[in-house]
């Protein structure tokens, strides 16, 4: 690399390095609060680094509140959202866009149609069905819900994964002997693990954060998802700071680790499932 | 192939599973009431559950489950289980709440439930009142909130101030100890119920509580109203920069982390100003909201946080009226007073003497700091509840936080008083 060329580098680094203070900048606060007492997390003056080091956020955390209670909840709804989603995503993908059942072009179109629909105009309705169906106040109830919305996203995600895969390899398939089943699962599914890590990590955050449902359709406390104890934290009139840094740092945990595990797949599959054709 | 189809019935099968262990949940509601509160912090979920626990120990007709809710989210959660015919047995409401929840069709009367209370605890008038409506009580007062002048005690005694009584002594408090070091308020001034309801506390202490008219009619802009939006407006001169975007927690933590002198606000000051502060609690100065040097009235805003019975069982009704009563009980009522301790008052003549709510840590260390707020509530008022008004359409003017947008109007787009309020009576004469 000569000289001038490192020069052209340096706006680029730069920019880069600014992007990424203003990205992780409030994650660093939250993490670092944490660990403050309740008399440094408010000082008027910040500090950036904590002058007496404290457990004591978490510790209150998890002896006061039902945190573990929330987080099991929050893991359970997560990962039923994300096996169904999946499942049914592929499922449906693969024979909307590979198989190309009558009428999957309509189908197709309804499905992106219902991904658009605002969510806050369905909580009555599906208040409504869920109730008759008995799943009002259960987490199963708030899996269909979730799967309801990540389904069609992750659906439609998946068509250029398929798409990009060359149709003479289903034909040399069957002339092999195989079937559409065992070609879906032996021959395309392997070639699409981009994504489907996509799909898991988009369903898995968006089950993992979502709140409206969640405080509209669970109304027992022992069944409260994180972003529901979390806001609970936060009270009317109320806020504990110490409470709410520790309980921050506990939640965006899991999807932070699931982001360093898969999130490159995550930025590349978003823009392969936009792109191909 | 057998391995990848086996792989996808397994899944099928986990997913199954997740499903069904999901679905076990605690909706066993036949023989058990459900009421629903809106008191999310943990240590507020804690006592009413521990509530709940005593009162289903005494072997009730009917044993009781609390389910905690969210405030943001309860206008809609409730609609939506009206809807589908699934409403809790009892709903925890503020007025306006109230005003709400009968409009879906919602609530039974209480109202030999309260006279009964009211003979034997007897309720003070700013409890009651805002319930009342058709001549029947639509809700059994539980506690009550109320706002009153919070000042550092350390910073009043090294500037030499004493406490201010007149709204011309919080200005020259609030100008003296506006320093390099420290605001000398800390105010509200986003478009929130935080700002809302510390204007309106002064407002009812210059005769501007009521904001409709004897027809019900908006009468918001008066000029009452437009010299305390005066007030407010140069108070902010000395409150943090950042005010715009606070609510209730930020002049609290501006208050103590040292950066505010002064802050006007309910009884949620007193547990946390030892451990945040690290001051003495005789270093927490209170009093009465201010009033105007002439034409003045002591007051503030009063919020009488109930219990409706949503139920339409004539079982489950009588079952949630005495569970009620039995909350009351001044056996019982030190327990769901210290709930939530000094933010939480009595609203009955016997609640603070007669129960052991006085005994708890932080109402005895902070004594007179309660006697201010209790000597406050009995002034109390709460728009469209003025002077036994029932407005029941209120829900439509305090959801939508005119006062306050008002007041972003004044400070943040540098709007008149007048202006600004003259913008929120046409605002809200259009909501209405």
């Amino acid at each position: 690399m000569t000289w001038s060329s490192g020069l052209r580098r340096v706006p680029a680094g730069l920019t880069m390095v600014l992007i990424t203070l203003i990205a992780l900048g409030p994650i660093y606060w939250v993490v670092v609060s944490a660990f403050k007492t309740p008399q440094e997390i408010i000082r008027p003056t910040p500090t950036l680094w904590p002058q007496t080091w404290t457990t004591h956020n978490f510790s209150r955390l998890l002896e006061t509140t039902p945190y573990t209670t929330y987080l099991s909840n929050s893991l359970l709804v997560a990962l039923g959202t994300t096996v169904l989603t999946v499942v049914l995503a592929v499922c449906a993908a693969y024979g909307l866009y590979r198989l190309e059942v009558p009428g999957s072009g309509m189908i197709a179109g309804l499905i992106l149609v219902a991904f658009m629909i605002p969510g806050t105009l369905l909580i009555v309705p599906l208040y409504g069905i869920l109730s008759d169906i008995g799943l009002i106040n259960s987490l199963a109830g708030l899996i269909l819900v979730n799967v309801a919305f990540t389904a069609p996203f992750c659906t439609w995600l998946l068509r250029g994964f398929i798409m990009s895969v060359p149709k003479e390899i289903d034909e040399a398939a069957a002339i092999d002997g195989a079937g559409p089943v065992r070609t879906m699962f032996q021959i395309v599914l392997p070639l699409m693990a981009p994504g489907l890590a996509t799909a898991v990590v988009y369903s898995f955050v968006f089950a993992w954060t979502e709140y409206v449902y969640a405080t509209q359709f669970i109304l027992d406390d022992r069944l409260h998802t994180l972003p529901i104890g979390l806001s609970a934290i936060v009270g009317q009139y109320t806020i504990d700071w110490g409470l709410v840094m520790a309980g921050t740092v506990f939640t965006i945990l899991p999807t932070l680790i699931l982001f360093i595990v898969a999130g490159r797949y995550f930025v590349g599959g978003l823009i392969t499932g936009a792109n191909k054709t | 192939m057998r391995s990848r189809a086996m792989g996808f019935t397994a899944i099928m099968a986990a997913s199954a599973l997740v499903l069904s262990a999901c679905g076990a949940d605690g909706d066993d509601t036949d023989d058990e009431l459900v009421v629903w509160h809106l008191e999310t912090p943990p240590n507020r979920v804690e006592a009413l559950d521990a509530l709940a626990e005593e009162y289903n120990n005494g072997d009730p007709e009917m044993p009781v489950r609390f389910e905690v809710q969210e405030w943001d989210e309860i206008y809609s959660t409730i609609a939506a289980a009206a809807s589908a015919g699934d409403q809790p047995d009892a709903l925890f409401v503020t007025p306006d709440l109230a005003t709400y929840v009968r409009q879906l069709g919602l609530g039974a009367p209480v109202t030999d439930v309260v006279e009964g209370l009211e003979a034997e605890h007897g309720f003070i008038d700013a409890a009651i009142d805002p319930y009342r409506d058709d001549e029947e009580y639509w809700a059994v007062p539980l506690f009550g909130m109320v706002q009153v002048l919070w000042y550092r005690g350390d910073m009043f005694d090294d500037a030499g101030l004493d406490t201010p009584q007149t709204w011309e002594d919080l200005l020259e408090a609030a100008e003296t100890l506006d320093t390099d070091e420290h605001s000398g308020i800390a105010l509200p001034a986003g478009q929130n119920q935080a700002t809302d309801q510390v204007l309106y506390s002064f407002m009812v202490t210059n005769g501007a509580a009521d904001i409709y008219t004897g027809d019900g009619e908006i009468d918001f802009d008066t000029p009452e109203t437009v010299e305390t939006y005066e007030l407010y407006d140069e108070l902010l001169q000395y409150s943090p920069a950042d005010s715009g975007n606070y609510s209730w927690g930020e002049p609290q933590a501006a208050f103590n982390s040292g950066s505010a002198a002064i802050n006007i606000e309910k009884g949620q000051y007193l547990t946390p100003f030892e451990e945040e502060t690290g001051l003495e609690p005789d270093d927490l100065g209170c009093a009465p909201i201010p009033t105007p040097e002439t034409g003045g009235q002591p007051g503030s805003v009063y919020f009488s946080n109930g219990a409706m019975v949503l139920g339409e069982d004539e079982d489950r009704t009588a079952a949630t009226d005495d569970f009620l009563e039995w909350l009351l009980d001044t056996e019982n009522y030190g327990d769901l007073l210290n709930a939530e301790p000094g933010l939480y008052l009595p609203l009955t003549e016997n609640g603070a003497e007669e129960s052991d709510w006085r005994e708890h840590e932080t109402i005895s260390t902070y004594e007179e700091c309660v006697d201010v707020m209790l000597e406050q509530s009995e002034t109390g008022e709460l728009f469209g509840f003025v002077d036994g008004q029932y407005i029941d359409d209120v829900g439509e003017i305090s959801g939508q936080n005119f006062i306050a947008r008002a007041v972003q109007e004044m400070y943040v787009n540098d709007m008149t008083p007048a202006d600004a309020v003259a913008a929120a009576q046409e605002q809200m004469q259009a909501a209405d």
